[in-house]
């Protein structure tokens, strides 16, 4: 039987009285009413959290860190339309994954994801696949909201599936398998209650974004500065708010004779988060003829970061190149970032 | 607002989960149905033991309607070495008792006795003409256990009391079933290493939704036949039981067999996708756009109108950024159908929301290709759809079992050897 139907929640977070004129209204602290006329684009939130470290370990190739929040309300994708996830009563935490190589600090986006399952006492609490996800201050994620028990020591046990991307450079031949791992979680809902919070009700919905939360314990999620690609960048271009960054690489370890590579670095504005899980074409022309038109696809290279990305058979090296967004980045997204990044622009550069 | 303090629901196991001599009382307690008996003459009866779809009830629409009630019983054969003719003909009594005590269809007892690679090993060969491999994994993130019975026994029928009684009487503490001595039983020949139970049909998922997996609003509709929400199984999407017959050697006549046990999550399934997402899903983008499924799908008839999905799905999940289900599955169709008949159910066992995914094909092989167009590993590259995000309905389940197993034809069906020619 489903022992957490017979245990009471530790009550509402958050829930508070705010006084109006003359009336008293109740709502949700953690959950203020999204501001009105949202650009499409990148915005300030109406507020940030701050996050409790749930813990950490290495699963195989990869270390998981485990950071909990307040439930939170975000968006699911699917095509160029998202919905809305509420916050239900019964949700205790909002969890985020984060995945990283521990050689080089880089978070790597999984197209297959993690798998969370918290125990306590030999017995599931809770179980899903946590969303791919972003966030203005957590940057790339796995998350969801999950259930617990109240107080108390759980096992949360992490499935990191294999890495089907292709890996470039040092990252050839890594992150092929799967792992699992488990923390160990001591939830405490005064401990999550303490957590900052901080309302943005003067800058709320104005263009920008909030800072990454700078972590000791994990790495942030940043692609490199445009300027610090390798090879030759071709330009840096902006479309549905989000940022593309195209380089030309005419020589690097993965290369052949007579091959050179075209890769696209898509990225939020102001924080260069990386926005993975789009479907891209891309054509290149050199001295007048087509000599590539086809799928640009997802892969890791240590210094390009997560980038859509194929390899062109020229050996020219001033590239006219053109970049079509085929479907936009399928990541959920936390409030702030779910009118961005929707649409399907081109590009040339 | 609810109140998870208090739960408005009352776990009722069902008596074919909980099992047993008991279970079996307190259901006959409830009334005992009036069920039509089998027949002596064995040769009435087809020659295929998969043969059900002639002797299943149909639905309004005319497609095949699965018994409701389903036990599999695991077994394993208690004799090191080779069978010997006294317990071949013992198990044959065994289940031809069962056929003369019901009838042969949804409302008596369907039923299939299969082996697994296990139990062709005290033979040092592989059944002749049928490849029947060692189960593994099928995707790059599933990681299941295999099941490794001898044997493998899907008992089926509308009825609770019939399985379970059948199930008793073979395992030799029940003396009769439905008013017919048992004239032997499986005691000391085979002996149950695993049960599992299910159900499918309409009502019977909402009123066996209150388990893990799937979240305390309930949100299992009352008209569905399964967990997930939507009808399966049209006509028009499965293989026809000829498809999925052996067809030359020894074992001409019979099939292959899959079993997978598939666990289900389906909180985000049902409380944070909408309905668009999850028709998109399990159907296909078109088929939301154009609101094709009223539902839980009756309205489709006789097929899942699936020529009206993009055929390529590559292309449309790079556009659309979401892949259906039974559109990735569609493109494992030969000659314009299926490869595989699905004969799945929906299962509460270990008190968690889960699928028992049976189906028969010619060969395994057609099994393990159409579970390669269902990871859509290949929609997933240089796609904005993910390997189980937005990608058919991979994102809700997890495969914790597999297993294969051959089923032979009738005449076959009790401890046969490797090679019967
Ligand atoms: C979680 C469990 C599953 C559910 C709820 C489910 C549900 C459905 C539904 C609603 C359809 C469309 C209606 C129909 O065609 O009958 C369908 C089609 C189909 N499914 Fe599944 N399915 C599940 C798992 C699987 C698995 C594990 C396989 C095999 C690898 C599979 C193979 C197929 C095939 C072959 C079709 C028909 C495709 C065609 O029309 O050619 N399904 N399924």
């Amino acid at each position: 039987m489903n022992r957490r139907r017979f245990l009471a929640s530790t009550g509402l977070a958050g829930a508070s009285l705010v006084a109006g004129c003359g009336s008293f209204q109740s709502q949700s602290t953690r959950s203020p009413p999204l501001v009105e006329n949202r650009p499409d684009a990148t915005y300030r939130p109406t507020h940030v959290e701050g996050m409790g470290m749930a813990g950490m370990a290495q699963a195989g190739d990869y270390m998981v860190g485990l950071g909990y929040s307040f439930p939170h309300r975000f968006w699911t994708v699917t095509g160029t339309d998202t919905e809305r996830v509420d916050i239900r009563d019964a949700d205790s935490i909002h969890l985020m994954a984060t995945v990283w190589d521990p050689e080089t600090e880089m978070v790597l986006p999984i197209s297959a994801g993690v798998a969370i399952t918290i125990e306590r006492d030999g017995e599931t609490v809770d179980e899903k696949s946590p969303w791919p996800m972003i966030s203005q201050s957590m940057g790339f994620h796995y998350g969801d909201n999950y259930e617990l028990d109240g107080d108390g020591l759980y096992t949360v046990r992490v499935r990191v599936n294999a890495v089907s991307d292709r890996r470039l450079g040092a990252f050839a031949g890594r992150f092929d398998d799967a792992a699992e791992t488990s923390v160990e979680f001591d939830f405490a809902q005064s401990a999550l209650d303490e957590l900052s919070y901080e309302a943005f009700s003067e800058t709320q919905g104005e263009r920008g974004a909030v800072d990454l939360m700078e972590m000791s314990m994990r790495p942030v999620s940043q692609t490199p500065v445009a300027d610090e690609l390798p090879g030759t960048l071709l330009g840096t271009k902006k479309g549905s708010d989000g940022v593309y960054a195209a380089t030309w690489l005419s020589e690097a370890d993965f290369l052949a004779d007579g091959e050179s590579y075209l890769a696209v670095s898509v990225r939020t504005p102001y924080n260069r988060v990386p926005l993975p899980m789009m479907s891209l074409d891309g054509t290149v022309e050199t001295g007048g003829e087509t000599v590539f038109d086809d799928a640009l696809g997802a892969a890791l290279h240590p210094d390009l970061g997560y980038h859509y990305g194929a390899v062109v058979e020229t050996a020219e090296s001033d590239p006219s190149v053109g970049v079509d967004v085929v479907a936009p980045s399928q990541t959920s997204r936390h409030e702030g970032y779910e009118t961005a990044f929707l649409a399907t622009p081109s590009f040339s550069f | 607002m609810t109140d998870r303090g208090i739960s408005r629901r009352e776990f009722a196991k069902s008596a074919v989960a909980i099992g047993g001599t008991a279970a079996l009382a307190a259901c006959l307690d409830r009334g005992t149905p009036d069920v039509p008996e089998g027949t002596d003459d064995i040769a009435s009866l087809p020659a295929r033991q998969h043969a059900w779809n002639d002797a299943l009830a149909t639905d309004d629409a005319g497609n095949p309607r699965m018994a409701r009630h389903h036990v599999l019983l695991l077994l394993d054969y208690e004799r090191d070495g080779r069978p010997t003719d006294g317990d071949r003909r013992q198990v044959e009594d065994a289940l031809s008792t069962l056929e003369q005590a019901y009838e042969w269809s949804n409302d008596g007892l369907l039923f299939t006795l299969g082996y697994g690679p296990t139990y062709f090993d005290r033979f040092e060969a592989n059944p002749a003409g049928v490849d029947v491999p060692e189960p593994k994994a099928l995707a790059p993130f599933e990681d299941p256990e295999p099941d490794t019975p001898d044997a493998l026994l899907h008992l089926a029928s509308d009825h609770e009391s019939v399985v379970l009684a059948a199930e008793e009487a073979l395992k030799g503490t029940r003396k009769t079933v439905n008013d017919h001595e048992m004239s032997t039983t499986f005691e000391g020949v085979l002996s149950v290493a695993d049960r599992r139970t299910g159900f499918v049909g309409t009502g019977l998922p909402a009123e066996k939704q209150d388990v893990d997996g799937i979240p305390d609003s309930e949100p299992v509709p009352e008209e569905a036949p399964l967990f997930m929400g939507f009808k399966s199984g049209f006509k028009g999407n499965q293989a026809t039981e000829d498809r999925v017959t052996v067809d030359a050697g020894p074992f001409a006549g019979g099939a292959t067999q899959h079993l997978s046990f598939i666990r289900l999550h389906l909180q985000q399934w049902y409380e944070q996708d909408s309905r668009e997402q999850r028709v998109s899903k399990m159907f296909c983008p078109a088929h939301a756009d154009e609101g094709k499924v009223e539902g839980v799908g009756e309205n489709l008839g006789t097929d899942s109108a699936i020529e009206e999905c993009p055929e390529d799905a590559v292309e449309s999940g790079r556009r659309e950024g979401v892949v259906g289900h039974s559109q990735k599955l569609s493109r494992a169709r030969e000659d314009d159908s299926p490869t595989i008949l699905r004969r799945d159910f929906d299962s509460t066992d270990g008190g968690e929301a889960g699928l028992h995914f049976l189906s028969l094909q010619q060969s395994i092989e057609d099994f393990v290709a159409t579970r390669e167009a269902m990871n859509g590993t290949d929609v997933a590259e240089n796609s904005a759809v993910g390997q189980r995000t937005n990608n058919g309905i991979l994102q809700y389940m997890t495969v914790e079992r597999r297993g294969n197993y051959l089923l032979p034809p009738r005449n076959l069906r009790a401890l046969p050897p490797a090679d019967p020619a």
